[in-house]
């Protein structure tokens, strides 16, 4: 029986070409999708004293961390490719990019573990908690 | 300081940040939305994964004002997306207790079986599911053939596993579970290791009770020798939630959009073949679970 | 004077001194505080101060130094020269305030204007004068604010010394035009060596006086317009013609405390709560459908999604 619910396609197996991408997590929405130079003037403009890092955008002075995947998980940046015309055809995804470790930033507040994104971190074990087999 | 802009809407979205399990091994995902549990609440996301084995929930982390950059581009929306494993059985449960009414055995496939939503019989296919059937009901063999009854019993000692999991995870990663536990009504007269581990048992029974009906979420209160505070809209009024984070915690979803009222009475104009489905979903379909659960849920609202 | 510390990072702010003079710390001082780079959009903010004990307040005189707005840079730095000469008995101080420090402290979730942050400024270099020893007995304020509120806020933290803000004061008093030349010399050369911490490879330095109103100026903020960045370091952000040109040439921002925004963002929540309850009524259907998850998933800002 053909599956009328499904909806996305997500090819992952273009995981291994991916390019491993850094990622930054901002503090602010920034109405943009598309190409920016981030090396240019983000990266090249980031100072790393020990755990914390520093830079300014657009003027205001950020805060930064790195944080790492959840163990056994994978950071992956998926895009969409030929969008459908129609809303019956099922939405194909592919893998652009990968990463195993991100910055998040905070508007001048130093990050610390009580930040969300820190604590939203737990989920992955967590969940396996609650989801995996139980033993008989 | 010049005018601030309005703040127009993501239209164009075609790129997700997400945390998934594995690596390289992950080969072929299939997302499709679902009705849990009660069909009045959104469809949430769910996810097959290698070849229909393995079963993922989808969750966002959503703080307003945030946006990605990755690499050399701008990405404006700034969830982050996980991709965690779900215990198909759980999704089974529901299906299972309505036949359960029946007292009799039945075949596994008979029972998850849904005309508007054949995508649930999929989950037979996950590869843990029909060899742990036996979590939650009792088996039978004929001829070969498998044969399954619902099990109250074996469902509560199942769920207590995995509270007491749930348990030892969250003390590893010392999510703070105390203060959400309070009622007027229930005097505590243990010691405070005692009331710490009565605060993780109960946590872990909410997470828990996120993925079964109201009435298992009772019984297995029950079944793990816990009172029962009052009204769970007691136990955790939405004022105290709300305390917890910025905004109200209704307010920043887009429930309303998929709401099924919304959609019974004015689809919107352009809706993904998910959301198509989840319409007609609805309208018809589910209404034998709609009328399985809802009685409890609405009589608890009023 | 070697910028060099200053130049090493560009992004914060940054004290250069000159050696103490030893008749400083012996004998009764007055010092000049002036400022220079209040105004424009580029570079950074020069904060300086300098010191020489009264009794050769004349010998200052002689040196010919003026109102530093008067001379040409040239003039400047030839008369900066002669300072260095008569470094025996004149010791100066200035504060570099990056044009990054200014944005992000004007910009600040809670604002820190610039007049708070020249007073700060001068206060600290005077704290550091009386620190280094320097016998201070009289100071001697050039302002562009207010001068009798100055003038009482510099009287209270310094009692003692007798403080004198005035308008124009690096025309009057000539240890003021002294502090003045040293403040203006570091910041042309600041300007001119912009050292571009940004990838942009070769920058067009023509960018003119830095105030606003200079076409060439306009012209550099024009060129050098990122649509997602806005612009390098080197630009005051906080300046609204920065912000004017941002807000139309650059990709819109939004933060969180963007007051208007989140007013917006508030009106937005309560319509839509309110839109889901009259279209309960309406339709009849159960007000309290949407589940409320539970507090693990509330506090991490979690979310079921129902398409992607």
């Amino acid at each position: 029986m053909s599956c009328n619910s499904s909806v996305i396609r997500l090819c992952t197996s273009s995981v291994g070409q991916a390019p491993q991408a850094p990622v930054h997590l901002m503090p602010c929405e920034i109405e943009h999708n598309g190409p920016a130079q981030v090396n240019q003037y983000f990266t090249a403009t980031t100072k790393d004293q020990k755990q914390d890092k520093s830079v300014s955008f657009r003027g205001r002075g950020l805060k930064g961390q790195e944080i790492s995947c959840p163990q056994g998980y994978t950071g992956l940046v998926l895009k969409e490719i030929n969008k459908p015309g129609s809303d019956q055809e099922d939405r194909t995804v592919k893998v652009s990019s990968v990463f195993d470790k991100m910055t998040y930033w905070n508007l001048e507040t130093p990050p610390n573990s009580d930040d969300t994104i820190v604590m939203a971190m737990d989920w992955p074990d967590l969940a396996e908690a609650i989801h995996a087999p139980v033993d008989d | 300081m010049a005018t601030k802009k309005k703040r127009t809407s993501n239209v164009d979205n075609d790129s997700w940040v997400v945390i998934a399990p594995g690596g390289t091994e992950i080969t072929h995902f299939l997302l499709f939305s679902f009705f849990f549990l009660n069909p009045a609440d959104a469809a949430s996301l769910y996810m097959l994964g290698c070849g229909d084995v393995m079963l993922y929930e989808v969750k966002a982390f959503e703080d307003d004002f945030h946006s990605w950059f990755v690499g050399q581009a701008v990405q404006r929306d700034g969830r982050l997306i996980f991709v965690t494993p779900l215990d198909p059985l759980f999704l089974i449960l529901p299906y299972l207790i309505k036949s359960g009414k029946e007292e009799k055995f039945q075949r596994v496939d008979q029972v998850v079986k849904d005309e508007e939503f054949p995508a649930c019989s999929r989950l037979l296919s996950c590869a843990r599911t029909l060899a742990s059937l036996h979590h939650i009901a009792e088996e039978k063999e004929v001829e070969s053939q498998m044969y399954h009854r619902y099990s109250q019993e074996k469902t509560m000692n199942w769920l207590k596993k995995k509270v007491e999991r749930t348990v030892i995870a969250l003390k590893k990663k010392n999510v703070s579970v105390g203060e959400g536990v309070k009622s007027s009504t229930y005097v505590r007269v243990k010691s405070e290791t005692d009331n710490q581990e009565e605060d993780f048992i109960r946590y872990s029974h909410g997470l828990i009770s996120e993925y079964i009906t109201e009435d298992l979420s009772k019984a297995l209160l029950t079944h793990l020798g816990l009172p029962e505070l009052t009204s769970p809209k007691e136990t955790e009024p939405p004022s105290k939630k709300r305390k917890l984070s910025d905004k109200p915690v209704e307010a920043g979803e887009d429930y309303t959009k998929f709401n099924s009222a919304d959609f019974a009475r004015k689809p919107p104009k352009k809706m993904t073949a998910a959301q198509k489905s989840l319409a007609k979903v609805d309208k018809t379909g589910m209404k034998p679970m709609s009328s399985f659960f809802s009685p409890k849920v609405k009589a608890e609202k009023k | 004077m070697d910028l060099s510390p200053f130049d090493d990072d560009n992004s914060v702010s940054c004290r250069l001194v000159s050696e103490i003079p030893e008749v400083c710390k012996t004998e009764d001082c007055c010092l000049g505080i002036d400022e220079a780079g209040r105004g424009p959009v580029l570079g950074p903010m020069v904060y300086g101060i300098c010191f020489c004990p009264l009794s050769r307040k004349e010998e200052l005189k002689d040196l010919k130094v003026a109102d530093s707005k008067t001379l040409t840079e040239a003039e400047r730095e030839n008369l900066f020269e002669k300072l260095d000469e008569a470094k025996s008995y004149v010791g100066w101080a200035l504060q570099i305030l990056s044009p990054n420090t200014i944005s992000t402290c004007m910009l600040r979730r809670t604002k820190y204007n610039l007049n708070a942050l020249s007073h700060n400024t001068a206060i600290d270099l005077v704290q550091y004068a009386l620190d280094s020893g320097v016998q201070l007995k009289e100071i001697y304020v050039d302002t562009v604010g207010p001068a009798d509120k100055y003038e009482h806020k510099l009287s209270q933290r310094f009692p003692g010394i007798q403080v004198t803000v005035r308008p124009k004061a690096d025309s009057l008093f000539p240890v003021v035009s002294a502090a003045s030349i040293c403040a203006k010399v570091a910041r042309d050369r600041v300007v001119k060596g912009w050292n571009f911490t940004e990838d942009l490879g070769e920058v067009d330095t023509d960018y003119g006086s830095g105030y606003p109103n200079d076409p060439k100026t306009k012209a550099w903020l024009l060129k050098y317009l990122d649509p997602v960045f806005g612009y390098p370091q080197f630009v005051r952000f906080s300046w609204s013609t920065a912000q004017t040109l941002m807000d139309s040439k650059a990709v819109n921002v939004h933060w969180d405390d963007d007051e208007e925004d989140g007013e917006k963002a508030a009106q937005r929540q309560s319509n839509k709560s309110m839109l889901s309850y009259f279209s309960v009524s309406a339709g009849g259907n159960d007000q309290n459908a949407t589940h409320q998850a539970h507090r693990f998933f509330t506090e991490r800002r979690l979310k079921s999604l129902n398409t992607l």
